[in-house]
C-alpha cells in the first residue's frame, strides 16, 4: 500500500512537473508576459493534453520499476528519449487543434526542460522513496538464498544504496559458519524456507547459489506470491554481459561473444 | 529390551522433501522407512520414537497407522535444528524420565537394514553391548560413518572412530545397537557432554573398558540421506521395475529402471526412468529422468533429470 501511494504521488508529480517545465519554457521564450500573438491558453492547453500520454510513454520505460535505479546513464537516456516523444507530441497536437507553428526554439527549450527537470526530480523522489519504503516494517523484505562473495556483493549494496529490497534474512543450503553478512541475520538451511517466508512476510527472494534447488525456490515463491529473482552467476554466467530476450516467442537469456561496442546494431 | 528409535534429525540434505516430513517418513518402496524397521523390532519389546516438535504431526498421524499397540511418540521440544537435544541427549532424557532398568534396542530412523533383527539379537550376550556393522566397500567413504575396527576374534571391537579423516576399514556402524542396563549411566554421563556424539558413546566404553561386540551383516543397508543415497535405496529395493499403488494410474507411458508411483498419481503421454512420484501427483507429457516429485506435484510438457520437487509444485509450459 505505502509503494503503490508513493508511486501514485510520483506519477501525478510528473504530469506537473512536464506541463510547468512547458510554461516554464513558455515564459523563458515570450517573457513573463502573457502575449496575444501566441496565447498561453492555447500552449498550456497542448501540454495538458499531451502531458498523459507522454507519461504513458515514460512508463513502458519501466523508469518506475522498483528495480530501476534513477541515476543512472541508461535511465537518463530512457527519460531524454520519452521527452523526445513528448515534444512531438505536442508539437502535433498544436498544430491539430491550432494549425499554427510556433518558434522551434521554444521546443528546444521544453525538450531539454521536461528531460533534465524530470530526470533531476526522479533522483530525488526516489532516494525519498527507498528511506520511506525501508522504514520498518519494509515494505519489501528480502530473503536472500546463498551464501557466497556475490551474495554478500549484493547484500551490502542494496544496504548501502538504500534498496527497497530490504535483505532481511539469508538461507544457505549447505549451511555456513558465518552469523550474519552486513547485518542481515543467517538464519540456517533451506529446512527454514517456510518459516522464513512466513514469519518475515517475503516479498522476494534472491537466488544466489544452490542451482539445484531453483525449481523449489521458484515453487515456494509461486504457492506464496513472492517475486523470485536469480543471480546470473547462479547458471554460470559471471561477466555481466548477458541479457534476456526471446527466440519466437520463447523467452532465452542470451550470452554474446565480447565485440566493439558498435557491433550492438547487429545482435 | 526396550526399542528406542532415533527420529529427531531435520535432515537438510534431502530439501524439500523433508520440508513438512521427517527423513523416518520419507516413503521408500511405498512406506515409511520407519515402518520398514518397527515391522523388525520383535514383538515382545515395546517402541519409543523420538522425533522433535516439528514434525510431531506427522509422527502421530504414522502412529495410528500401524498395527502395533505398543508404540509411544516422544517429542522432544524443539521445533529447528539449533535447539535440539542431541540424538543421544534424547535418549539419556528418556532414560531419565522412564527409570527404566532394561536394556535398550537403540535404531536409527532413518536407516533401512535388510537383515533380521531378531537375528541381530540372538547375537546379544546379556550385558555386552552389541552394535551392527556392514562393509560399504569403500574405505573413503567410510569416512562420513562411525567405522568399527574388529579383534584377531573378528566379533569383538577393538577401536570405534566416529567420521574419521583417514578410515582404515570400510566397516561401519549402522545405527542399531544393544547396550545393556548396567551401561546406561554411563551412556547418561556421556551425553551430558556430547549430546549428539550417538557414536561417540562406544568410543567411550571401549575407553572404560567396557566389552562391546559386533554383529555383521551382508544384507543391504541404506543410510538414506541424500538424493543419491535415496535413489540408490529405491534401485537396489524396486529393481527393473515399476512399483505403483492400486489408485494410481499410467496411460500410454513408458517407464524404464525403478519407478515408484504413490496413491492416485496419474502418468499421461509420458516417459519415466528411475523416477519415485509421490502420493496425488498428475504428470502428463513429460520425460523425467532420476526424479523424486513430493505430493501433489503437476507437470505438464516439463523435461526433468536429477531434481526433487517440493510438494505441490506446478510447472507447465
Amino acid at each position: 500500500m505505502r509503494y503503490r501511494l508513493l508511486v501514485l504521488l510520483w506519477l501525478i508529480t510528473d504530469l506537473l512537473l512536464f506541463v510547468g517545465s512547458y510554461a516554464l519554457a513558455y515564459f523563458l521564450r515570450v517573457g513573463f508576459i502573457l502575449s496575444s500573438d501566441f496565447p498561453f491558453h492555447q500552449f498550456f492547453y497542448a501540454a495538458c493534453v499531451t502531458a498523459p500520454v507522454w507519461l504513458v510513454v515514460l512508463a513502458t520505460t519501466r523508469t518506475f520499476a522498483l528495480t530501476r535505479s534513477q541515476a543512472t546513464v541508461r535511465n537518463g537516456a530512457y527519460i531524454g528519449y520519452t521527452a523526445l516523444v513528448g515534444v512531438a507530441l505536442f508539437t502535433l497536437v498544436y498544430y491539430f487543434r491550432f494549425e499554427t507553428f510556433f518558434s522551434r526554439m521554444l521546443l528546444g527549450m521544453a525538450f531539454v526542460l521536461s528531460a533534465s527537470v524530470v530526470w533531476l526530480w526522479h533522483i530525488a523522489y526516489a532516494a525519498m522513496m527507498r528511506r520511506l519504503l525501508r522504514r520498518d516494517p519494509p515494505a519489501f523484505p528480502t530473503l536472500i538464498v546463498g551464501v557466497t562473495r556475490e551474495s554478500k556483493r549484493l547484500i551490502e549494496k542494496l544496504n548501502a544504496g538504500k534498496h527497497p529490497l530490504k535483505p532481511v534474512a539469508v538461507l544457505d543450503g549447505r549451511g555456513t559458519s558465518e552469523t550474519e553478512i552486513d547485518g542481515v541475520p543467517v538464519r540456517g538451511k533451506l529446512n527454514k524456507l517456510e518459516d522464513i517466508l512466513e514469519q518475515e512476510h517475503i516479498t522476494h527472494l534472491i537466488q544466489c547459489s544452490d542451482l539445484e534447488q531453483s525449481l523449489n525456490l521458484l515453487s515456494a515463491c509461486r504457492q506464496r506470491g513472492c517475486t523470485y529473482l536469480l543471480l546470473p552467476s547462479v547458471l554460470g554466467i559471471v561477466e555481466r554481459d548477458e541479457r534476456v530476450d526471446t527466440l519466437e516467442g520463447q523467452p532465452v537469456t542470451i550470452v554474446s561473444p565480447k565485440e566493439g561496442w558498435w557491433t550492438w546494431f547487429f545482435r | 529390551m526396550k526399542t528406542f528409535i532415533l527420529a529427531g534429525g531435520f535432515a537438510t540434505r534431502l530439501w524439500p522433501l523433508t520440508e513438512k516430513r521427517a527423513k523416518p517418513l520419507l516413503p521408500l518402496t511405498g512406506k515409511p522407512l520407519l515402518s520398514h524397521l518397527v515391522e523388525k523390532v520383535p514383538a515382545d519389546s515395546p517402541i519409543t520414537v523420538s522425533t522433535n516438535a516439528a514434525f510431531a504431526a506427522g509422527f502421530t498421524e504414522w502412529k495410528k497407522q500401524q498395527k502395533r499397540q505398543d508404540i509411544s511418540i516422544l517429542i522432544e521440544d524443539t521445533a529447528h535444528d539449533d535447539h535440539k537435544l542431541g540424538a543421544l541427549g534424547a535418549v539419556a532424557a528418556w532414560l531419565k524420565q522412564e527409570g527404566s532398568d532394561e536394556d535398550i534396542l537403540l535404531l536409527t530412523g532413518d536407516n533401512y537394514c535388510g537383515f533380521a533383527i531378531n537375528d541381530f539379537l540372538h547375537r546379544y550376550h546379556s550385558g555386552t553391548a552389541l552394535l551392527a556393522a556392514h562393509d560399504i566397500g569403500d574405505t573413503k567413504a567410510a569416512g562420513a560413518f562411525g567405522t568399527v575396527i574388529l579383534g584377531s576374534d573378528g566379533k569383538t571391537l577393538e577401536a570405534f572412530e566416529e567420521k574419521p579423516q583417514h578410515p582404515r576399514t570400510s566397516l561401519v556402524s549402522t545405527g542399531v545397537s544393544v547396550l545393556p542396563a548396567q551401561v546406561l549411566p554411563l551412556l547418561m554421563d556421556f551425553a551430558k557432554g556430547q549430546p549428539d556424539n550417538v557414536g561417540g558413546i562406544f568410543e567411550e566404553l571401549l575407553r572404560k573398558g567396557q566389552k562391546v561386540e559386533c554383529f555383521v551383516f551382508r544384507e543391504s543397508w541404506f543410510d538414506v540421506g541424500s538424493f543419491e543415497a535415496y535413489m540408490e535405496a529405491t534401485k537396489a529395493l524396486v529393481g527393473e521395475q515399476l512399483l505403483k499403488e492400486d489408485s494410481a494410474t499410467l496411460e500410454k507411458s513408458t517407464c524404464t529402471g525403478s519407478v515408484v508411483l504413490g496413491k492416485n498419481t496419474c502418468i499421461t503421454d509420458s516417459k519415466l526412468h528411475n523416477v519415485v512420484v509421490f502420493d496425488d501427483c498428475m504428470i502428463e507429457d513429460c520425460i523425467l529422468r532420476d526424479c523424486i516429485l513430493d505430493e501433489h506435484c503437476t507437470l505438464r510438457g516439463i523435461d526433468l533429470t536429477g531434481k526433487m520437487l517440493r510438494a505441490g509444485t506446478t510447472l507447465t509450459s
